[in-house]
């Protein structure tokens, strides 16, 4: 490690496992990923008596090898899906990151709930044309108390708000300690009769399951947590999957096909290690964890006689429905120093645009937060107001000036399911490894962007309220690439029109479960990881049920 | 797109067919190496030595790229780029992980001196202008593709992490007004400090 850090006051002290499976070995469950969703499971399945096989395609580190390096990590990826090994074609371009915990250790750490509408929304409100918005097969109830488990054993951070939906215990952690942008964005939207609440966060405020509290040291997008404060797969659950003696997390494996036998069952799945050799991990079952880019994309390559349209792909809704979430950033300047280069990126939020409102003559809903305003990297090449000088004494006095002075207001929102909104196999493209690369099609619904709009007008009308010296937001609000990958292999009743069953249970193929962003029906607010996380923890549980039922 | 008012996000999302995507997606085998040199690099200077030559660079190549980032992030009171060593991270990232831009940048530089002889009759490059005329040719060529590449490579080197073998003795990073000592403590800025328990 390059810099100095203070030692955790705390160390784990879990023991790694010693499970090591060899590929021809028949384990109970292979589960591809090892992030968000895909550790939960890992552990899920395996504290509950079963082997299980995770392949990760990417490296694993220690925590004490996370730097805060934003050439490498943020301009060239280091630990995302590598664009010269793994390129894609489309209109759009997806970003997931590759290493164990996945996205869990390298996410903003956000961590909000659903509430009762999202799962209940197209009743409500009835059917939108050109889009195939749709109930969930759960309701929040169903799910409610896997949220509660995600928040306990991973460590969540927060406080009831008044619009959250009802929990039944309240948040394990308090919140963490409020920044000058929380305190100004509280001040603006209070002044304009909001209800600002603390953000909810997978980061712990304080000690908890051995783990030390969060350092402030300010980089937690894009990086993981060298003091393990931030609640990733790969500090939290995956060591107590390891330590059940059942697990092996098998990194550096890049899964290129589900395998199935002339009966359409899975039997497997192929991989190749480090050095490209290619072997066939045999399983009794098929967990995919991968996210809603790479499930969809290992399905459609998983075809074969039987499956000619891809694997678990009957109803032809594999890879379709991308959703993305909107996003769009403000940007306000204030009179004094906020530093908010410190600490984590979020303390406070409001849901008061939550709920769509036929009065605004379009569909849609979203939240707002007051974050940082950039890594000092991005800083100086996306920080200053629109009409700055980009080079020369003035850029750099302004970039003085600026910095510790500058906040963001952020807008998360819906994204409507659209059929052509798509992961699909580019038919000439491959990745390094011979396989067909991505292929990403993403237009943006107009109501989606017209939500965008909406809350990004709200968040300058927070930044003017707040008493902003200059404040400014985006022109332009179509998307072209995305992190939250969703939608992609829906769940739902019907196999004609989704690809899971409510149990994550493919309706295809009898033992391939699916369990990540893919399966969800619609996509909340803009905050994922939660649902993704409750959702693994309620699949793996079903799962382990029907397992011991002899149902699989 | 603007690189000035493009959101963090859509910049990751897009960066693959964008400006200064030439520096993205190294092999970590390129990095490791490449920080080892920095880091030998980083302690020579601070025994007051003078930096090895460069790598790729020519000596009048090299004159002209420190020029150009000098005039992007000049010296004032606080240290600009001659100081950051940009020179240095844009040469070796030339000679590694950036080297299939090399000959696109070396290209570039070349058609930049070519209209700089044509505006200052009997000069060849653009070290050689007076720092009126530099900043006078800049400002008529900044949306010139070699000259946005080239300040992207810049404040690389300028604000990313010292490691990387620019932004020496954290010069990047008193500009900003930035401390990376990685563990605080509330209260962070003016105005929580109520709130954290102190007296604004």
């Amino acid at each position: 490690m390059r810099q100095q850090h203070q030692a955790p006051a705390v160390l784990p002290r879990r023991r790694a496992g010693t499970a090591r499976f060899a590929p021809s070995t028949v384990v109970d469950f292979v589960v591809v990923g090892s992030g968000a969703a895909g550790g939960v499971v890992a552990k899920e399945l395996s504290t509950r008596g079963h082997t299980v096989v995770v392949l990760e395609q990417g490296p694993r580190l220690a925590p004490e090898q996370f730097e805060h390096d934003e050439f490498r990590y943020l301009v060239q990826g280091a630990l995302r899906n590598n664009w010269r090994k793994q390129p894609q074609r489309g209109n759009a371009s997806v970003t997931y990151h590759r290493l164990v915990g996945g996205g869990s250790v390298m996410f903003t750490a956000n961590y909000w709930r659903f509430r009762e509408v999202d799962f209940t929304e197209r009743s409500q409100l009835g059917p939108i044309a050109g889009t195939a918005f749709s109930d969930w097969p759960i309701t929040y109830a169903d799910l409610e108390p896997y949220y509660t488990r995600a928040e306990w054993e991973l460590g969540v951070s927060g406080a009831q708000g008044p619009f959250d939906p009802p929990r039944t215990r309240p948040y394990p952690l308090p919140p963490l300690p409020v920044k000058s942008s929380g305190v100004l964005f509280e001040r603006g939207a209070r002044a304009l009769g909001l209800h600002p609440q603390p953000a909810p966060m997978c980061i712990i405020s304080e000690p908890h399951q051995g783990r030390n509290a969060c350092q402030h040291c300010g980089y937690c997008s894009e990086f993981g947590c060298e003091h393990q404060a931030k609640s990733s797969t790969l500090v939290t659950v995956i060591p107590v999957a390891e330590v059940t003696g059942r697990c092996e997390i098998r990194a550096n494996s890049y899964a290129g096909k589900v395998e199935t036998d002339a009966r359409g069952r899975a039997t497997g799945v192929i991989y190749f290690d480090d050095n490209k050799v290619e072997h066939l991990q045999r399983a009794r079952a098929v967990v995919l964890c991968c996210n809603g880019a790479e499930t969809p994309r290992l399905l459609l390559m998983s075809s074969s006689s039987r499956f000619p349209d891809g694997l678990a792909n009957s109803s032809g809704m594999v890879g379709k429905h991308l959703m993305f979430n909107g996003y769009a950033e403000t940007t306000g300047v204030y009179e004094h120093e906020l530093n908010d280069w410190k600490s984590v990126m979020v303390t406070r939020m409001l849901w008061d645009f939550y709920l769509a409102d036929p009065a605004r003559g379009f569909y849609g809903g979203g939240g707002l937060d007051g974050r940082y305003s950039g890594y000092p990297l991005f800083f100086a090449l996306y920080g200053l107001p629109p009409d700055s000088p980009s080079w020369g004494a003035a850029y750099k006095r302004l970039l003085r000036d600026n910095y510790s002075r500058t906040m963001n207001i952020a807008c998360h929102s819906t994204s409507l399911p659209v059929e052509t909104n798509r992961i699909e196999l580019d038919p000439e493209l491959k990745d390094d490894w011979g396989l067909p690369a991505l292929h990403v099609t993403y237009h943006d619904h107009p109501d989606d962007i017209a939500m965008m709009r909406f809350l990004a007008a709200k968040a300058l009308d927070i930044h003017e309220a707040a008493g902003a010296q200059r404040k400014w937001g985006p022109q332009n609000f179509e998307q072209d690439g995305g992190y939250h990958l969703l939608g992609t292999c829906r769940m739902g009743d019907d196999p004609h029109t989704s690809v899971i069953d409510k149990y994550h249970r493919t309706h295809d193929v009898r033992n391939l479960f699916l369990c990540d962003g893919s399966s969800f029906v619609t996509s909340g607010r803009g905050q994922p990881t939660a649902t993704i996380q409750a959702l693994a923890y309620r699949a793996g549980e079903h799962i382990a049920r029907l397992a011991r039922r002899g149902e699989i | 797109m603007s690189a000035e008012t493009v959101s963090r996000r859509a910049f990751l999302a897009a960066a693959g067919a964008s400006l200064g995507s030439a520096w993205l997606a190294a092999q970590p085998g390129d990095l490791a190496a490449s920080l080892i040199r920095a880091a030998d690099a980083r302690r020579a200077a601070q025994r007051g030595e003078p930096l090895p030559p460069c790598e790729v660079l020519t000596p009048e190549q090299a004159a002209d790229i420190e020029a150009i980032a000098a005039q992007i992030v000049p010296t004032d009171d606080l240290p600009g780029a001659r100081a950051a060593h940009v020179l240095s991270f844009v040469d070796h990232s030339l000679a590694t992980w950036a080297q299939n831009q090399r000959q696109p940048l070396l290209d570039g530089l070349a058609q930049f001196n070519t209209a700089v002889s044509q505006q200052y009759p009997g000069m060849q490059r653009f070290a050689q202008l007076t720092n009126d005329q530099q900043i006078e040719f800049l400002r008529a060529n900044e949306r010139n593709r070699f000259f946005r590449e080239l300040r992207f490579a810049t404040l690389i080197g300028m604000f990313s992490n010292p490691a990387n073998g620019g932004n020496f003795e954290k010069a990047g990073y008193r500009v900003l007004g930035y401390d990376d000592r990685y563990v605080w403590r509330p209260p962070f800025g003016w105005y929580d400090d109520k709130a954290n328990g102190g007296p604004n």
